[in-house]
């Protein structure tokens, strides 16, 4: 007769009660939230399920999203990519974060998938990634031992690898207060087919310009092109405090490739990653500057 | 360990025990022998094991069974009401929508809840909507006209 | 043709497959029922040192595990017999079965399996289709000498099927032509998925075996069962349930045996259900890749003088129906041209790849593509219009093809003009589109076809055939050929189909045959109880029978429609009189058009192409040319299959066919690392989604074929896939000025081309 595997499973109710039997379970025990990764990896042999599954998909309390008061958002780790899509407030301020989201999977995918979990997972290629970094985001992480945050950056290790210690629950993501001036942030993903794609390139990009049209900030982080999404620091400085010309724009997008470490894989060789980055960057920069300006009127 | 379950599909409670990777399609298929609802993939990229849970779409084959505990499940089977299939289904019929129909379930689920969200869809909202179904069959665009067809139908006021 | 054909119907499957009634083969239980698993060989090419499977065995709730030992020695292939059931000595390609598993649960099984304690000895794997035919390279196949194969098949090696055509004076040709334009093409293996992976179920009782099987050939699925476990064919029965979709992928004899067997030393039903990886990377029915090379002379006026071309198709690790492919990739390479002079040479190659085999017209969209492309290059290179440089060479009535047939009235000229007037031929684009032409030409296949029809006491009636619905509508719309002829609304007749225990001998879903052959049939036994009605009915309304007629479900008189006897009363009659009305066609086969034949060498099953249907498709494109990536945003067909019996049903195809063919176009192709396929999952093995596909114009043109199906029909469920992907090459060549010679056309390969070079 089939053995019975000993895997167990814990729906906790409450937030407290899902750190209490993360503490408990200790190493064994593995979130789940929407499953649209650690499930379909599990049918797929690429990952065995944990032993001890702890759903949090009932902890509504995870599900919000908040504009904080000084124009600030909060972020619960359960809300889904469709909440993120169709949220007004993140479609109108938190635009990039908005595009990533609408880009994520089917429909379906989007309605399952969350947050937490497209963080967690750690995948390099991971939609919202770069865009909570050109917000400057912090995870927020919880423990039985107490509760502390982390900028997103050093959140990421690498692929599949985070900084959760064992018995730490990401509970949400907090993002402080646009730059001043009028900004504009858009993220943009290479697209083989129309949908249903995972990134070959990404780039997410915030700009702020001053009364002169001048970029007092910028802020450009790369999708699929590194073990982790990553801000690509040169790119950057070639557009702070400059007027955002067709030029300067292209120059920047162009540094943006030293930031890249790209691989060769089934998706794409390293040579058309690397290639792909300043294209990608430069449209993504356009589209940003576009909002930026949009924003005056 | 295996757990007790109670399943509402189509508005009928089902008592189940299952292991806690046990996905939902496998209790739909196995357990309860709803087999309308397909398996076609194992990376979650096909679309035939799609249903609604309160509503929405999710495919049931990377989504744990126990996840589904209390919530409203709706396949295939539960489209036909008083022995009458849904304008949606007619339309599939009438606009040759189905052909081998092993995508036709979840693409039903999926139009499903497109047109509870959205009574009046676009063709590119139709097409967005159904682009997590793949089917290697008709090209799409009877389906596509199905749903509008569909959609139209459904708009018309019910006499009475 | 009027009253029921030339309009919409509504399928009978329809309602089961809307309703999530409709059961297919993995959702069939039986009591005591067990789950089958497969050990894959994993690797592409190895000596097997050691396969021991008692830990297997022992482990409890397993109730049967097999291997090659278990079973007859028995070596079968649809054209070569050149595999066994299970792996013999050797692993020639990484989803080659080394043992079966039965046992209680799925779960169980798949454990069974990482039991079985296996020693392989890898080799190189044989994955260069040019290097394997070099003398002295390592052969896939040490013994193909000793294999025996189907009478002419032209065997050397790792070639395992040599074809060719020759036809005029090559030399003279070329020696004749103004200018002479060369290309070479590459296309990437790809597979045919049907969303519906393989399922077999069986089941014993005494010596006969039932087994429920997704298969598009029930019957040579019987024939394989049959042959490697040495039974007789009355002890083997296999149905299809509802079948979701094959495209070739279901053809032949595939898992029937492997799970009957299991289900024998089991004693107990077995079913095995698929996984997406198997269905790649363990099926035996890939798309071959293909490398096509073209050599044209021309004359400057644009008359084609002198054609060569050479295809190397790698087969994979087996022929099953590779040589005969070859065959029709030769005619392929040919293209519904006039050729004065042509030499065209195809070889099929064996290497350690997953087996290729008939997926939907086999390498029809490859070659044509790549055909379609060089003539492209040619109408370049003489700065004509590419519409009017075909229009020039296009075959029409009277003319000689490839192999020496003659043409009767065609439309292929016409099919041509139609899709270049849909699309708008000539009209100026925005920067960044391009439009592109394609033609093509396939044949039907004529084959032997039974069917029995019963009139019920009701007035209804029951079709019976061997044939086999994979989901084209093909076998629901017989009940309109019925229909028509008896008078009969469709709805009032019912379908018993792909049962071996049912119907005749029929080859199946494959070579879109079953309206050309079985539709034939079902007029033949139509015609006999049309004729019985039509006699009873003269006696009531005394009358000649030719002054009657049968429609809406009445016989009545042609002048006086008001004289008539309702079907169903005479149906009722008989009966009550002692007689049941039934019919039976098994008509001839339409015959073989005329060819040369002898000049030609390994011409096994298609010296010509019978019925052959002619087609163009044309394709405006965007392509990006910083990132190489292609959206098709137009796509218009014409399409002549010598006369359209079911709109709805060919629109149908012509529209799955071009979307197919986008994908073929653009993102379906596998990728090897050492000889393993690297993606074997739907997410980066990329189908066309709903939100992918262009908008599509379809015309037909109309050309009843005197040797064709019924009423002048020919085969419509391969032709549209065949241009789609050649129309849309020609429409990024025309974007952005360079060719792209790899298929897929992947954005990283369109991006290299921009780039100059060749990914
Ligand atoms: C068809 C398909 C298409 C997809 N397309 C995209 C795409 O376009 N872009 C993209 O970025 N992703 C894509 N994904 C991946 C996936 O949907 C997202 O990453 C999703 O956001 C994951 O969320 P989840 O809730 O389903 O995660 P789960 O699968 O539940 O969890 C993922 C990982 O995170 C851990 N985890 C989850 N939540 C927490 C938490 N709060 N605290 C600690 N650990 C946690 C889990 O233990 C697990 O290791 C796709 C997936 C599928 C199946
Ligand atoms: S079975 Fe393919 S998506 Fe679920
Ligand atoms: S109808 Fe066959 S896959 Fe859609």
């Amino acid at each position: 007769m089939a053995v019975a595997v000993g895997r167990t499973y814990h729906a906790p109710a409450s937030l407290d009660e899902a750190i209490a039997l993360l503490a408990e379970l200790g190493n064994d025990a593995g979130v789940v939230a929407g499953g649209t990764d650690l499930v379909v990896a599990a049918r797929g042999g690429r990952r065995q399920l944990p032993t001890a599954l702890v759903a949090i998909h009932r902890l509504s309390e995870l599900a919000t999203i908040e504009g904080s008061p000084f124009g600030g958002l909060a972020l619960g780790a359960l809300v889904t990519h469709a909440d993120l899509e169709r949220s007004d407030l993140v479609r109108r301020r938190w635009t990039a974060l908005a595009d990533a989201a609408a880009l994520v999977g089917s429909p379906a995918t989007r309605h399952v998938g969350t947050l937490g979990g497209n963080l967690c997972n750690a995948s390099p290629a991971m939609e919202s990634g770069a865009p909570l970094l050109v917000y400057d985001a912090s995870v927020e992480l919880r423990s039985a031992s107490g509760t502390r945050g982390l900028p997103l950056a050093d959140f990421l290790l690498g692929p599949a690898r985070t900084a959760l210690a064992p018995g730490e629950l990401l509970t949400g993501v907090t993002v402080p207060p646009q730059p001043a001036g009028r900004v504009g942030s858009a993220y943009l993903r290479l697209d083989y087919r129309a949908s249903m794609e995972i990134a070959v390139v990404g780039a997410a990009v915030l700009v702020a310009l001053d009364a002169d049209g001048r970029c007092t900030e910028a802020r450009i982080a790369l999708t699929a092109v590194a073990p982790t999404v990553v801000r690509a620091a040169d790119a950057e400085t070639a557009l702070r405090g400059q007027l955002p010309t067709t030029e300067r724009v292209a120059a920047a997008a162009a540094r943006a490739a030293a930031a890249a470490r790209p691989i060769d894989d089934v998706r794409a060789t390293a040579r058309y990653r690397t290639a792909m980055v300043p294209v990608i960057v430069r449209r993504a920069i356009e589209a940003a500057l576009k909002r930026a300006e949009e924003e005056a009127a | 360990m295996r757990y007790p379950l109670t399943l509402t599909v189509n508005d009928v409670p089902y008592e189940l025990v299952v292991d806690p990777g046990h996905s939902l399609l496998d209790a739909l298929r196995t357990d309860l022998g709803l087999t309308g609802t397909k398996e076609g993939c194992d990376d979650s990229e096909c679309g035939a094991c799609m249903v609604l849970l309160d509503g929405r779409p999710v495919n049931s084959c990377s989504y744990l069974a126990l996840q589904a505990a209390g919530r409203r499940i709706s396949t295939v089977e539960g489209l036909v009401r008083d022995n009458q299939p849904s304008a949606l289904q007619r339309a599939f019929l009438e606009e040759g929508g189905v052909q081998c129909g092993f995508c036709t379930p979840g693409m039903l689920m999926s139009a499903t809840a497109l047109l509870a969200a959205n009574p009046s869809p676009s063709e590119g909202e139709i097409r967005a909507a159904l682009a997590g179904n793949l089917c290697r069959c008709t090209g799409y665009q009877k389906i596509v006209s199905a749903v509008a067809q569909a959609a139209q139908e459904m708009a018309r006021p019910t006499p009475g | 043709m009027s009253r029921v054909l030339g309009r919409r119907f509504v399928r009978a499957d329809g309602l089961p497959k809307v309703t999530g009634q409709a059961r297919y083969a993995a959702d069939l239980v039986l009591p005591g029922m067990l789950h089958a698993a497969f050990l894959h060989a994993g690797v592409p090419r190895a000596r097997i040192r050691r396969l021991d499977v008692s830990a297997a065995r022992a482990l409890p709730g397993v109730l049967a595990v097999l291997t090659q030992d278990d079973v007859p020695f028995v070596r079968f292939g649809a054209a070569v017999e050149d595999r066994t059931l299970f792996a013999h000595e050797v692993v020639r390609f990484e989803g080659e079965i080394l043992a079966a598993v039965a046992a209680l649960t799925p779960e169980l099984a798949d454990r069974a399996c990482r039991l079985i304690e296996v020693e392989l000895e890898a080799l190189p794997p044989v994955l260069d289709p040019e290097a394997a035919l070099a003398p002295g390279a390592p052969l896939v196949h040490e013994d193909w000498q000793d294999y025996s194969a189907n009478d002419g098949i032209v065997r050397d090696g790792n070639d395992c099927g040599f074809v060719n055509i020759v036809k005029g004076d090559i030399e003279a040709g070329f020696a004749a032509a103004d200018e002479i334009v060369e290309g070479r093409y590459v296309a990437d293996m790809s597979h045919p998925v049907p969303i519906e992976p393989h399922a077999v179920l069986a089941q014993w009782e005494g010596d006969r075996v039932t087994v429920w099987s997704t298969t598009q050939t029930p019957f040579p699925a019987r024939n394989g069962l049959t042959r490697t476990l040495e039974l007789p064919e009355s002890a083997v029965r296999v149905v299809v349930p509802h079948l979701g979709g094959g495209f070739g992928g279901k053809c032949e004899f595939h898992f029937e045996a492997h799970v009957a067997a299991l289900a024998r030393a089991a004693r107990r039903p077995v079913r095995l259900v698929f996984d997406r990886r198997q269905e790649f990377t363990a099926t035996d029915m890939a798309r071959h890749g293909i490398i096509a090379t073209f050599r044209t002379g021309v004359r400057r006026d644009g008359t084609i003088v002198a054609h060569e071309a050479s295809l190397i198709l790698d087969t994979g690790a087996y022929a099953t129906h590779g040589p005969v492919i070859t065959e029709i990739a030769t005619m392929m390479a040919a293209g519904p041209y006039r050729h004065p002079n042509m030499l065209v040479e195809g070889r099929t190659v064996y290497s350690n790849r997953t087996p290729a085999g008939s997926t939907r017209a086999p390498s029809g969209p490859q070659v044509c593509w790549a055909l379609e492309q060089h003539v492209d290059a040619i109408a370049e290179r003489l700065g004509l219009d590419k519409l009017e440089f075909r229009l020039r060479n296009i075959v029409a009535e009277g003319d000689e093809g490839p192999t020496g047939q003659r043409f009767e009235k065609i439309g292929a000229r016409e099919s041509l003009l139609e899709a270049a007037r849909l699309i708008g031929w000539g009209r100026p684009l925005p920067p960044g589109d391009g439009m592109g032409l394609a033609v093509g030409w396939w044949f039907s296949a004529p084959g032997p076809a039974g069917c029995y029809i019963k009139l019920n006491a009701d007035g209804s009636a029951t079709v019976v055939t061997g044939a086999q619905e994979n989901g084209s509508g093909s076998v629901m719309g017989l009940a309109l050929l019925a229909a028509e002829e008896l008078g009969l609304a469709p709805e009032r007749i019912s379908l018993v189909y792909q049962d071996t225990d049912a119907g005749a001998f029929d080859s199946g879903s494959s070579g879109s045959q079953t309206t050309f052959n079985v539709g034939r049939a079902v007029l033949a036994a139509s015609a006999q109880i049309r004729d019985r009605l039509l006699r009873m009915a003269a006696d009531e309304l005394e009358a000649n029978p030719l002054d009657l007629e049968l429609v809406e479900g009445v016989v009545r008189a042609k002048d006086a429609p008001g004289r008539s006897v309702v079907i169903a009363a005479l149906a009722r009659r008989a009966q009550d009189d002692g007689e049941l009305i039934t019919g039976q066609g098994n008509p001839p086969a339409p015959k073989m058009p005329d060819s040369l034949g002898g000049s030609c060498a390994g011409r096994v099953a298609f010296p010509a192409f019978a019925a052959p249907a002619f087609f163009a498709h044309a394709a405006r494109v965007r392509v990006d040319r910083e990132t190489g990536v292609v959206r098709v945003l137009e796509v218009a067909a014409g399409h002549e299959f010598g006369r359209v019996l079911n709109p709805i049903g060919v629109e149908g195809q012509v529209e799955g066919g071009i979307v197919h063919g986008l994908g073929i176009a653009l993102s379906e192709g596998t990728v090897f690392r050492d000889g393993n396929q690297a993606n074997p999952h739907l997410l980066d093995y990329k189908l066309q989604t709903a939100a992918d596909v262009p908008a599509m114009k379809i015309a037909f043109v109309d050309a009843p074929a005197a040797d064709g199906g019924p009423y002048g029909s020919k085969g419509v469920g391969e032709p549209p896939v065949v241009p789609t992907a050649a129309a849309v090459a020609n429409a990024i060549a025309a974007a952005t000025g360079v060719r792209v010679r790899h298929l897929p056309m992947t954005p990283v390969r369109v991006w290299a081309a921009l780039a100059g070079e060749d990914a």
